[in-house]
């Protein structure tokens, strides 16, 4: 058998659009606003490392082709990434947008009126595709591909989530409710994309299948690093930081 | 962005199923990859070991396709090593922390003498 010749080829086209290999993650700053929690010093986890049963979620919305090429609207879906999100949830990217090994803060609304504190690094960027992948102590473990591509005469939107809940906690959290939240949260947020190239009533279609239904009993140490957890601890503990400034955390 | 279509071989060699990988692995490259792995499986192998020998370009959709193999390689039990990958796929496959999964042999052998004899684990963590 020859030897892979043309992947030096292949691994220069995409050099640039892979993120630079990190032990752990590091936020670069932080704008204001924002909660740096959960983040600083913490390790990628791919949808192997998770607790919970292993899923793939696919949102896809379709617009008409003449409207937006799949390069405009990954281009502008990169550079205005949060201002899609639904309301009360916000992305705290870079000003220059989501370019690869890029680390954001994510501030998640949570019920209850709590705010969850976490982030993602971007795994891969190109034209047409970007990923997040997830740290230790996010809700889930995996990541998330958001693609835009030609099909016919149509603008095929899609993001897809391969995941796993990270503990046992956000697993039984995802069983009661969460799931259909998260379905909500990515259905909203192509509903704003659509919106935005002037598609308010583009219907987003939803398709769920679980790739492995086992749960991985030996990670339920992952709790350790639960964001939900350490979030509301941080809450907790305002009042007390109120009157002890100098032991306030990056926020 | 030029691309190559993925063409997913398999053959048979000391009860060990190589999928052997051609070409761009995408979001394209899914059925190809799907219909490897049901023949690749079909007749239980001791375990399976993926080319990527003469593989090209992989996005993070490829990335995904591969993680889904690795985890029907788990529910069935079945063992999964690499080999052929570049430094810099190798290094992607440290970034995506799909290597603490699957072993990351240097050839072809390697792979499946190692696969035989159950050696270093048996890939799936």
């Amino acid at each position: 058998m020859s030897s892979n010749d043309e992947q030096p080829a292949a691994a220069n086209r995409d050099a640039a659009n892979w993120a630079k290999l990190v032990s752990r993650l590091k936020v670069a700053q932080v704008p204001d606003g924002a909660v740096n929690l959960n983040v600083d010093g913490r390790q990628l986890t791919s949808p192997i490392q998770g607790f919970g049963k292993m899923w793939q979620k696919t949102y896809v919305v379709r617009l008409p082709g003449e409207r937006v090429t799949p390069t405009e609207l990954i281009a502008t879906w990169r550079r205005q990434f949060g201002e899609f999100w639904p309301k009360g949830n916000h992305f705290y990217a870079p000003l220059t947008g989501i370019e690869p090994g890029d680390v954001a803060l994510l501030n998640l609304r949570m019920p209850g009126g709590t705010t969850l504190s976490t982030g993602v690094m971007v795994l891969y960027a190109d034209e047409e595709s970007f990923t997040l992948m997830t740290p230790q102590g996010h809700m889930f473990a995996g990541w998330i591909t958001f693609s835009a591509a030609r099909q016919d005469d149509e603008t095929v939107v899609q993001s897809q989530v391969l995941m796993r809940a990270s503990d046992p906690i956000f697993e039984l959290a995802l069983t009661m409710g969460g799931h259909r939240q998260e379905d909500l949260f990515w259905s909203q947020t192509l509903g704003n994309v659509a919106a935005h190239f002037g598609h308010p009533d583009a219907v987003v279609e939803t398709k769920v299948v679980c790739v492995d239904k086992r749960r991985q009993w030996s990670r339920w140490r992952n709790v350790w690093h639960s964001s939900a957890i350490r979030s509301t601890i941080y809450m907790v503990e305002a009042p007390i930081r109120a009157i002890t400034p100098h032991k306030r955390p990056a926020a | 962005m030029t691309t190559r279509e993925a063409v997913a071989r398999v053959r048979r060699r000391e009860g060990v199923a190589v999928i052997e990988l051609i070409g761009d692995l995408n979001a394209a490259a899914e059925p190809a990859l799907d219909e490897a792995w049901t023949a690749a499986t079909s007749e239980r192998p001791e375990a399976v070991v993926l080319s990527f020998e003469n593989s090209g370009y992989i996005n993070s959709t490829g990335i995904a396709l591969v993680v889904g193999l690795l985890a029907s390689a788990r529910t069935h039990r079945i063992p999964i090593r690499a080999y052929g990958l570049s430094d810099h796929y190798r290094e992607i496959f440290e970034i995506t922390r799909l290597a603490d999964f699957m072993a990351i042999e240097d050839d072809e052998d390697s792979a499946v003498q190692r696969a035989v004899q159950g050696a270093g684990g048996d890939g799936n963590g």
